[in-house]
């Protein structure tokens, strides 16, 4: 059996790649899937702790999250695909201001 | 243009530094966390079927969880509501209704019913609200 310490460390190695890439990247694309990244780390933690306690909640709960991130990736793509066509670019530097 | 995933030093030193210390204490707390002695699935353990019982509150599964009927509710609710938001951002109406003032910063409701192209030349001139 794998330690639980194991899981949290791989969670937490790819929560701060998520992260990293947040405050590196430029590129709305890039952008989300760092976020993903980051959901997913959480996602690694509850069904972990979820076999760790021979408990279904948590794993019921990353299947919500994943919903969740499928709900977040379909209006992130929606925002990348105005941004495109306002900057024709998809740069997240270049949406600066709120007016148009 | 798109930004190439090349690693720059100078600009990225200091997030990566950042990312690699928030990695380095989270590890530390990790590592040095005790939690317990694992109880773990049982070998006959059903977990499969007790996700989709847990998932709308029968109590029939071999393996314990809490009821989550309402987070599903409520997470089909969010399903659609992002799966409406997504078509209304990326629908492209020829005859500048609502949508296409979401969807194209209002531009071409504007040169519409106010005919302005000295506005839009200004625009792509000084950066307007590009």
């Amino acid at each position: 059996m794998v330690p639980v310490q194991w899981y949290l460390l791989l969670a937490t190695a790819v929560f701060c790649i998520g992260l990293f890439g947040i405050l590196t990247r430029r590129n709305a694309l890039l952008f989300l899937m760092s976020v993903e990244l980051m959901l997913n780390a959480a996602n690694i933690n509850l069904v972990a702790f979820s076999a760790y306690w021979g408990n279904v909640t948590g794993q019921t709960f990353s299947l919500f999250t994943m919903a969740l991130a499928a709900a977040e990736v379909a209006v992130g793509i929606g925002i990348i695909l105005v941004l495109y066509r306002n900057f024709n670019d998809v740069d997240v530097t270049l949406a600066k201001e709120m007016r148009w | 243009m798109t930004t190439k995933p090349s690693l720059r030093i100078g600009s990225h030193l200091l997030p990566g530094l950042a990312a690699v210390a928030l990695f380095v204490v989270m590890a530390a707390a990790v590592l040095r966390a005790s939690f317990g002695d694992p109880q773990m699935f049982g070998p006959d353990a059903e977990i499969t079927a007790s996700i989709g019982y847990a998932m709308f509150n029968l109590d029939m599964g071999t393996v314990p969880g809490e009821g989550m009927l309402v987070a599903f509710i409520i997470i089909a609710v969010a399903l659609d509501a992002a799966l409406d938001g997504a078509i209304l951002l990326a629908k492209r109406e020829e005859d500048g209704s609502a949508v296409a003032l979401l969807a194209d910063g209002g531009r071409q409701v504007r040169d519409r019913f106010r005919g302005d192209a000295a506005d839009t030349d200004r625009d792509a001139e000084d950066g307007g609200d590009r």
